[in-house]
């Protein structure tokens, strides 16, 4: 048997991409997590041009660290993680949220499911259902976005838990118009990739600000119907 | 149009061709760049000097006064080149990004780099020592 055989989920490679912008209160618990429980994933932060001190705590403890001199946005940081996962080798790149609200012992659920699909979602509402705030509307809405335009039913798209196998970190590092959002996912779908949903649990932001207040909230819902139903359908399909 | 519009045209027209020579030979302007400004610059002189071509064509397209027209294919230039920037600027910026993404990489690579040779000095000062 070669060695290509033996390999599954088990020890398939898989980076973890933590894309960290201000997040200096909060790094150091995730990253610390990360290497004292589960050492059998890398990981590489992303550091987005910060303006706090996200870059010299994670110097000062050694952690594996990308430090973009200049500020990208969240789609080109973790495109930056995309690009150095593919071009090192790794089997599967996992989307992981610099501020603790994603919990690690969840990928081990998600990694065997990448095995049949190519993109693996940490889905808070596989199992639960879904609590009855603004939030969760804005959530409705792009999920009936996608139903209508794709036919799958993605009860969690805006969950920023994502997993990729290598096909899709190919084609998320090299390519413009791949932000890791909702409207890449369902245009991805609808070229024939394969998405699966995993339950997962997520814990609420601990310290530091989230990026979305109300208007970016706003501008966020607009930009992605516009892009699902409209815009996505005319691009040229991938591959 | 009436011939203080087409004075006060050509004057405008000569000082934008002046303008952009001189950021050219400033060094400051990229010739392609400056090819439209030139060449609106000609095309206005143009219709200012025969006012009767545009005549016609507002006659065609049913304008009523040919000054309308002249200002109609200018808002229409001015958007096209706004498009057109629009259009450069999503370039520049994905060439921005790729090469921040390509340093970035490289600049982990050259420290890892450093510190794994740092280690193996570390390693082989141990082994003379042993020795």
């Amino acid at each position: 048997m070669t060695k290509e055989h033996e390999r599954d989920e088990k020890n398939m490679k898989t980076l973890i991409i933590i894309p960290a912008y201000n997040e200096a209160e909060n790094i150091k618990r995730v990253v610390d997590n990360l290497i004292k429980d589960y050492p059998q994933y890398d990981y590489i932060v992303v550091n987005d041009g910060s303006r706090d001190d996200t870059k010299k705590i994670c110097r000062e403890n050694h952690y594996n660290l990308l430090d973009c001199p200049v500020n990208l946005g969240l789609a080109g940081a973790v495109q930056t993680g995309f690009v150095y996962a593919y071009e090192n080798g790794y089997e599967a790149a996992l989307q992981f949220d610099g501020d603790g609200q994603h919990q690690p012992q969840f990928i081990a659920d998600m990694l065997p499911e990448l095995m049949e699909a190519d993109i693996v979602i940490g889905s808070r509402f596989v199992t639960e259902s879904k609590p009855k705030s603004l939030r969760m509307l804005g959530s409705n809405v792009i999920q009936v976005c996608i139903k209508l335009t794709t036919g799958v039913k993605i009860t969690d798209p805006t969950s920023g838990m994502r997993l990729f196998n290598r096909k899709m970190m190919e084609a998320f590092a090299y390519n413009m118009n791949y932000g890791p959002e909702p409207d890449t996912i369902s245009y991805l779908m609808r070229c024939g990739a394969k998405v699966k949903e995993v339950q997962v649990e997520m814990l609420e932001r601990v310290a530091g600000e989230s990026y979305l207040n109300l208007k970016r909230s706003i501008m966020y819902m607009l930009r992605m119907c516009v892009s699902i139903l409209l815009i996505q359908r005319f691009r040229k399909k991938w591959k | 149009m009436s011939i203080v519009l087409r004075i006060i045209l050509v004057v405008a027209c000569v000082l934008t061709c002046a303008y952009t020579l001189r950021k050219i030979r400033k060094s400051q302007m990229q010739i392609e760049d400056s090819l439209y400004w030139i060449l609106i610059s000609f095309g206005l002189v143009i219709v200012s000097i025969f006012p009767e071509l545009v005549e016609k064509f507002s006659e065609l397209c049913g304008v009523g006064a040919p000054v309308n027209f002249v200002f109609l294919v200018m808002i229409f230039l001015l958007l096209l080149k706004v498009f057109l920037m629009s259009l450069k600027m999503s370039q520049m910026e994905d060439k921005m990004k790729k090469l921040v993404q390509r340093l970035t990489i490289q600049k982990y690579e050259d420290i890892k780099e450093d510190t794994e040779s740092e280690q193996k000095v570390d390693l082989e000062a141990c082994q003379e020592e042993w020795k």
